[in-house]
């Protein structure tokens, strides 16, 4: 079994001899980075800072609470808010592929600037073992490229440092209910955020929708798994669709985009199941997503398909 | 401490296949399918991972041969590694007429094997393929089959030879954990 207090110990004391001077640690908030910043914050102190990137795919009110999350883990952080040059790189953005590499690129030019102004020769990411095995390498085909890995510029400045490689989720859980963060059980979100829950372009207008369909979704089936109609599946969001659909709204014709509800079981993201959710909930999902978005959406599909032959996120 | 060494195929699971060894507190490590045999050869078994090569089509895997033709241990082959064990010993693999991906239920075919001890006469596995084993070696006996999928799992007649077609490495097959406890009970012989 995985020994989180060895793994602390171990990386403790790995982490002090390799990194001499100050770090950057890519803090999107999520379980990975969260749990590897406090870590990493273990070893090296008031020498690591946290760098928060707003990149304008963020869910609702995201931001808002990295920033309290930082501050409460005595993080030392920046915040920025490179949102509106988010949204200009991927105007055009379409194939998956692309975005990912956008997005990824684009972190890394905004933490060499931090570094080069904080002296910093150090870059360390939360990256776990899904991450390069679907980015791919010599021997293996990429399936996609995680931004923090296959999105990674081939040059760039800082020497990359990566604690939780060899860690799947449920290992980088327990290791953050050993360092008791708070977000340990929070579930995944794709650091390239929304872009890839938007299919086809990413544009603002399309990334509000998507935000409030994923917000809806996870509220209602949060609600629903604390009422115990259900169990809280390991990942539950919206994509939204670049179809349009004929619907009928109010004796006049609608024609307007499609949101698919996504839910699965996985352990280690790397197989999953999708989850069955009773027909109460989806249904209160539907009827909300319909309603609160009625002038753009009139459409909601359940996503029935396992991994393998998909991937848990559709991009 | 038992020695399992996973033969990297460029699986997308192959790491999941060390993971699981590591559990199962057998020292284990990841080795490219280029490497020489000397680098494998103090295991007391190895495991020959999946990946994107079409053993279907192609007629080669790293130096996958050359591990076969020396080792002297135990060897479980996944999927591509399956597959590619059964064109060792002279069957075939070619193209799935319809390929399996993700849930399917696989039926033993007989009660004996030491590597599915515990295994139940049907069960869920999970799969990920294009090619499978169409002729199995002469010196092989099929273990297990699935509705399009007639191979899979094998085993050598005398020696401590598997393939299975599924994953015994994911979560979500059912009796992986079982599967991968038999083998390395199977190597500490």
């Amino acid at each position: 079994m995985f020994d989180a207090e060895k793994f602390i110990k171990e990386t403790i004391s790995k982490l002090r001899e390799d990194v001499k001077g100050k770090a950057l640690i890519a803090f999107s908030g999520g379980v990975d980075s969260t749990v590897c910043a406090a870590l990493v914050n273990k070893a090296l102190g008031s020498e690591l800072i946290a760098v928060h990137v707003d990149t304008g795919y963020m869910r609702k009110n995201e931001s808002k609470e990295v920033i309290a999350l930082m501050k409460e883990l005595n993080l030392n952080y920046r915040f920025i808010d490179a949102s509106k040059e988010y949204y200009k790189d991927l105007k055009d953005a379409v194939d998956p592929e692309k975005k990912r590499k956008i997005i990824g690129e684009k972190f890394i030019r905004i933490f060499e600037k931090v570094a080069k102004e904080e002296n910093i020769k150090y870059l360390v990411q939360g990256t776990i073992a899904p991450d390069w095995i679907e980015s791919g390498d010599t021997l293996r085909d990429t399936i996609k490229s995680h931004h923090n890995v296959g999105g990674l510029p081939e040059k760039m400045d800082l020497n990359l440092i990566e604690p939780l490689r060899d860690l799947y989720k449920d290992e980088v859980r327990k290791l953050g209910r050993a360092l008791k963060i708070s977000v340990s059980e929070r579930q995944p979100f794709p650091g390239p955020g929304l872009a890839i829950r938007v299919i086809g372009k990413a544009t603002p207008e399309r990334t509000k929708t998507v935000r409030e369909a994923c917000f809806i979704v996870e509220e209602e089936i949060e609600k629903a798994a604390e009422k115990g109609i259900m169990e809280l599946p390991w990942q539950y969001f919206a994509v939204l669709l670049p179809i349009k659909t004929v619907g009928v709204h109010g004796d006049k014709r609608a024609y307007g985009d499609v949101i698919a509800v996504r839910a699965v079981q996985s352990l280690d993201a790397m197989t999953c199941q999708f989850s069955e959710i009773p027909n109460t909930v989806i249904d209160k999902i539907s009827t909300r997503i319909t309603n609160v978005l009625g002038d753009k959406v009139n459409r909601v599909v359940y996503d029935v398909t396992n991994k393998p032959p998909g991937t848990i996120e559709w991009e | 401490m038992t020695r399992i060494y996973v033969i990297d195929n460029g699986g997308q699971w192959t790491h999941r296949e060390w993971r699981v060894l590591k559990y199962l507190d057998v020292e284990s490590k990841i080795v490219p399918n280029t490497a020489p045999f000397s680098e494998i050869s103090d295991a007391d078994g190895i495991v020959l991972s999946g990946g994107a090569p079409r053993i279907g089509i192609e007629t080669s895997l790293g130096n996958c041969s050359e591990y076969l033709k020396k080792a002297d241990f135990p060897i479980m082959g996944i999927c591509a590694g399956h597959q590619y064990i059964a064109r060792f010993f002279g069957g075939e693999a070619k193209p799935s007429i319809i390929p399996e991906f993700g849930k399917v239920e696989m039926t033993r075919l007989e009660d004996g094997s030491t590597i599915f001890e515990g295994v139940t006469k049907k069960s869920t596995v999970w799969e990920s393929h294009n090619d499978e084993v169409t002729l199995v070696p002469d010196s092989f006996e099929i273990l297990g089959e699935s509705e399009n999928c007639k191979v899979q799992a094998m085993q050598h007649k005398k020696r401590a030879i598997f393939g299975l077609q599924f994953h015994p490495e994911v979560e979500h097959t059912q009796y992986g954990e079982i599967i991968f406890k038999n083998f390395v009970k199977i190597c500490q012989k």
